[in-house]
């Protein structure tokens, strides 16, 4: 009879034992959990980044500063994919007298191809609308103030006359999301008739597509195989703006930790059933070795039960895991409307996988090590347990468990904290155990009976007690870094974005004007005002040696030392900046220094003390690097590249950058202002805050759907380890209720032991979930000074020893209720 | 068996169980070890059945030195010539009467072992309580069902540890009625480890192990 019969006859005989069905019910909850996480975040993520999309209005894009070949959009066509044309550029509008700068999109009928364009038309309604046909234009508010006209007036852009059809109310950004002037939408072929995209009119031009996630992907790869038009670049939703990549960072961060932490919580389940499983069948390989039962066919049977135990138990997962993923998916699309996604289902597939890694991680070790047990130990049950031989197969779980939180988190730093932390929980654990076994010891003769009976059960039972206020522990900070750390880290950064966040910028404000406009920003209303000086410049020379002549090893080099550059000074290191080489410069150092940022550095090979020219206006500065600063550019501060020192730098011909905070509502005060002021650009930020925020909370109610999921996983694994464990207690209840124990006796001296397991795996485990919020808080999701809750934390913690207590109690009812004579009998 | 010794070490040192013990059981012989409790018969069953190895001196099952061969070699041993008969029975609990007795034949791949279980367990007159499971039979009823996981695969040698240990008076005479009529129908080798005088004066032959040696019984 081949193995895998005798294996499928076993499990269908032995598949009314409980312990087997707790493991494959850990597994189907295992896959259940990674799947339904996986299945979700990856949806998510979709959802997030086609809410990207939404921003530059397609799935992917090119930009380039003359118009693309034919060829590109004809190549996007065949690969299926809807393509839309455009042009920005800047222009001056009139109207009578007035006359405004304004920042123009010319598109076709196309546009947007994902995300809305809302306007305003005359008739004061909203509507959804896609680029104005020819002759018309939307203008946005600040232009129509600035303009002084309404819907339906008439503008001249370039020379010919175009109807206001509508108030330009939100526009897919096309990937500038700094409007420096007012804004304007005009169609097309108008832009091209009035000679607004001629040779040198330097206009932007672009093509945006959209299509399947492999139609987009395949045209990717091709333009990226391909020589682009020179100075042409991609624009793709992941090469956003800095501060909203780190929104998107940080919002996969948050998906891939509810992830691991639920597959980590697995396999802590698995592995205690599977252990428990190994002790029960540890009777029946001696008995098989003593009948002389080869080694190879009794590990070789026990590896086929389990795997033919495991691949059904993972295929219901994954289905179940799907079907659960779609449920949520219908209340969760909510979050993300209007952009449809398919069901992944690769991530189940993956979970599956994982699922079965982890089987095989913490099952196989404890079930190969049962195929040494020698056969004499048929006569002394003892000898079961003494097979030292296979300690290293341990390792195993251990690695699965490394290997899991690598694949699943992608993330080195953010597996090297949970790893550190699961650690360092593990040790913890097993040290306050060991102390409270040696207690337990100490104290049990003199105490109450039902502790007495308790603490002894407890340190009866050394070995496995260490291991399930160990396992529990385990659980327990998952399910605490889950429920309470999350969150909160959440909302720390929702914090960071306070609702008086500088929402507008302005720029090119003059010495004399600096009094003047500040007062005017007073009256305004305006607050959080600051200013910082700017120059811009070009670098010259990197150690004397002109730019011209240096090879660098990147295009960006070459390209951002074409560029103008702007130069900042201040006596002391701007906030959300960190000085991480050299020294700052502070006001007054004896020659001129400069700050560079880290991609700086990265970007030309600078050290410290290397030396770096400027041309800045008439006159050149050489300025010695003497620190590297680490910038937050999601912190919506104003931001340099590069600082000098306040006594050098004074002296060059610079500008103004104030940012402040204005109520919304006043931007037609601003907007009165800035004429006064003919020589502001003023930005405004609200639009990009707004867009911030808003994935913000999506990724909060997203987080809080795979949240939901890993929890009730999580307290279902939990419960199934700690009623599998219960098991072990049948027999001594039986033994103490034939000598006598009351039932209440027997509940109190259940109740005792889980109390003081839950404490010691509370206690531990909101240590580890503290310490390891305060460090993903500051080192993964950079949220500066984050401190976890600590209350809610050692609260959620004291619920979770009383938990753990409540299923204690509740695995042991059938024992207590049961007649003491049956439960002999079971055995 | 030839001047065998089995020594442990324990928390105080060496123990000797076994020394110098010399035996020597003829083919369809049965054969009694008595002796008081911690005396090292079952150690002494485990070495004869190939269970274990012995510190010193040498073994031959069926002519073959075991001393010599690795435990998987042994394992073959056993599997081809020896049953077993164990005081607290060893049934699997999660399996059925008739399951437990299939299962060293189903482990060999062989084909007929629902037909020979069944057959096993008419012999012992439980055939009618086949589907029934270990917790659900009495000690005698277990027993009966470890009696024929023992025959059923016609071993040449039966080593039985106190096969009657765990049963009443009238019980354990049943079942070592059942056990010495079988021996006889199958023709095998008995080797009993018993305190029970009665079961070991049914045998041809009994010895007694006193502290580790063994002698006549008194």
């Amino acid at each position: 009879m081949n193995v895998l019969r005798l294996a499928l006859r076993t499990l269908r005989r032995e598949w009314h034992l409980v312990e087997l069905r707790t493991l494959a019910a850990s597994l189907v909850l295992a896959v259940i959990a990674l799947g339904v996480v996986a299945t979700l975040s990856t949806r998510i993520e979709r959802g997030i980044l086609a809410s990207a999309a939404e921003l530059i209005g397609g799935d992917l894009g090119v930009s380039a500063p003359a118009p693309l070949p034919d060829a590109m959009l004809r190549s996007a066509q065949a690969d299926g994919l809807t393509a839309t044309r455009g042009a920005a550029f800047r222009s001056v509008a009139f109207v009578g007298e007035h006359s405004q700068l304004l920042d123009v999109l010319a598109t076709d009928g196309v546009y947007p191809l994902r995300g809305t364009l809302e306007v305003r038309g005359a008739d004061g309604r909203d509507r959804v609308a896609h680029g104005p046909p020819r002759g018309q234009v939307f203008l946005d508010h600040r232009a129509m103030v600035g303009l002084g006209i309404r819907p339906g007036q008439t503008v001249q852009i370039g020379g010919r006359d175009l109807a206001v059809a509508a108030e330009l109310l939100r526009q897919p950004d096309g990937g500038e999301l700094f409007a420096l002037a007012p804004r304007a939408l005009m169609n097309l072929d108008d832009a091209n008739d009035a000679g607004l995209l001629s040779v040198g009119s330097r206009a932007r031009h672009r093509l945006l597509v959209s299509g399947p996630p492999a139609a987009v992907t395949a045209w990717r790869s091709d333009l990226e195989g391909s020589d682009l038009p020179a100075g042409a670049e991609l624009i793709t939703p992941e090469k956003m703006q800095e501060r909203m990549r780190t929104a998107f960072d940080r919002a996969s961060a948050f998906l891939r930790l509810t992830a691991l932490l639920s597959a980590l919580l697995a396999g802590v389940a698995i592995a205690l059933a599977a252990a428990r499983y190994a002790r029960r069948k540890a009777g029946e390989v001696a008995l098989l070795r003593a009948l002389g039962t080869p080694r190879r066919r009794v590990a070789a049977l026990l590896v086929t039960t389990l795997a033919a135990l495991a691949l059904p138990a993972a295929a219901l997962g994954m289905a179940i895991a799907l079907g659960l993923a779609q449920g949520a998916w219908y209340f969760a699309r909510q979050l993300f409307d209007n952009i449809p996604t398919t069901l992944p289902l690769g991530p189940a597939f993956a979970a599956a996988a994982m699922g079965l890694a982890v089987l095989a991680g913490f099952a196989l070790p404890p079930l190969v090590r049962l195929a040494e047990v020698p056969p004499v130990a048929v006569f002394r049950e003892s000898m079961q347990r003494r097979v030292r031989r296979f300690d290293a197969l341990y390792l195993v779980p251990l690695v699965t468990a490394v290997l899991l939180v690598w694949v699943q988190s992608d993330s080195a730093k953010l597996a090297g904290i949970l790893a550190a932390t699961l650690a360092g929980v593990a040790v913890v654990a097993a040290l306050l155990s060991a102390l409270l076994l040696v207690i337990a010891r100490r104290v049990a003769p003199g105490a109450h009976p039902a502790l007495r009976l308790g603490l002894a059960a407890l340190a009866r039972r050394r070995g496995l007690s260490l291991v399930q206020a160990t396992a529990l522990s385990l659980g327990l900070c998952a399910l605490l870094l889950l429920a309470v750390v999350a969150p909160s880290l959440l909302e720390g950064w929702r914090r960071e974005l306070p609702a008086d966040t500088p929402n507008w910028f302005a720029l090119n404000l003059q010495d004399d004007q600096r009094e003047a406009f500040t007062t005017a920003l007073g009256k305004m209303g305006a607050t959080r005002t600051n200013m910082m000086p700017l120059a811009v410049g070009k670098l010259t020379a990197i150690n004397g040696k002109p730019i011209d002549s240096i090879a660098f090893a990147n295009d960006d080099a070459k390209d951002s030392a074409d560029r103008q550059l702007r130069l900042s000074w201040a006596a002391e290191l701007p906030p959300s900046n960190q000085v991480v080489e050299g020294t700052w410069a502070g006001p007054a150092p004896s020659q001129a220094e400069v700050s560079v940022d880290t991609s700086w550095r990265d970007r030309y090979q600078l050290k410290i003390g290397d030396t770096l020219s400027f041309e800045v206006g008439e006159g050149t500065l050489d300025a010695k690097v003497s620190s590297v600063r680490k910038v937050d550019w999601s912190s919506f501060r104003v931001n340099f590249f590069l600082m000098l020192d306040p006594a050098h730098a004074d002296q060059l011909p610079h500008t103004w950058l104030t940012s402040f905070y204005l109520p919304r509502g006043r931007g037609d005060q601003l907007a009165k202002v800035s004429r006064d002021f003919g020589n502001l650009s003023l930005i405004d930020v609200d639009a990009l805050l707004d867009r911030v925020r808003e994935i913000v909370d999506r990724v909060g109610g997203a987080v809080r759907w795979v949240l939901g999921f890993s929890l009730l996983a999580g307290a279902l694994v939990l419960a199934a380890a700690l009623a599998a464990s219960a098991q072990e207690r049948r027999k001594e209840a039986a033994l103490l209720r034939t000598l006598g124990a009351t039932r209440a006796q027997l509940r109190a001296a259940a109740a005792c032991e889980f109390a003081l397991l839950g404490l010691v795996a509370g206690l531990t485990a909101a240590l580890g979930a503290l310490g390891a919020g305060l460090w993903l808080g500051n080192a993964v999701f950079r949220i500066e000074n984050f401190v976890p809750p600590l209350w809610p934390l050692l609260g959620a913690a004291a619920l979770a020893a009383f938990v753990v207590m409540a299923i204690g109690l509740f695995g042991t009812r059938k024992v207590v209720r049961t007649s003491p004579m049956a439960l002999l009998r079971e055995g | 068996m030839a001047d065998v010794s089995k020594s442990v070490f324990g928390p105080e040192g060496q123990l000797d169980i076994l020394s110098g013990v010399n035996l020597q059981v003829a083919a369809g012989e049965s054969f009694a070890i008595v002796g008081a409790s911690g005396s090292g018969k079952t150690t002494l069953l485990g070495l004869l059945a190939g269970l274990d190895v012995p510190t010193a001196g040498s073994i031959r099952l069926d002519g073959q030195a075991l001393e010599s061969m690795d435990e998987e070699a042994r394992a073959a041993v056993r599997r081809r010539l020896v049953g077993f008969v164990f005081q607290s029975f060893h049934l699997l609990p999660a399996l059925t009467a008739e399951e437990n007795v299939m299962l060293p034949m189903e482990l060999e791949g062989d084909d007929t072992a629902r037909e020979r279980a069944h057959a096993a367990l008419d012999a012992v007159g439980l055939g009618a309580r086949r589907r029934h499971y270990p917790a659900q039979l009495s000690g005698g009823e277990q027993q009966r069902v470890a009696l024929a996981r023992a025959f059923v695969h016609r071993p040449r040698i039966l080593f039985a540890d106190e096969p009657t240990g765990n049963l009443d008076q009238h019980t354990g005479e049943h079942v070592g009625d059942l056990l010495f009529e079988m021996n006889r129908q199958h023709a095998t080798t008995l080797i009993l480890v018993t305190h029970d005088a009665r079961l070991a004066a049914r045998c041809a032959r009994s010895a007694e192990l006193h502290e580790g040696r063994l002698g006549v019984p008194a």
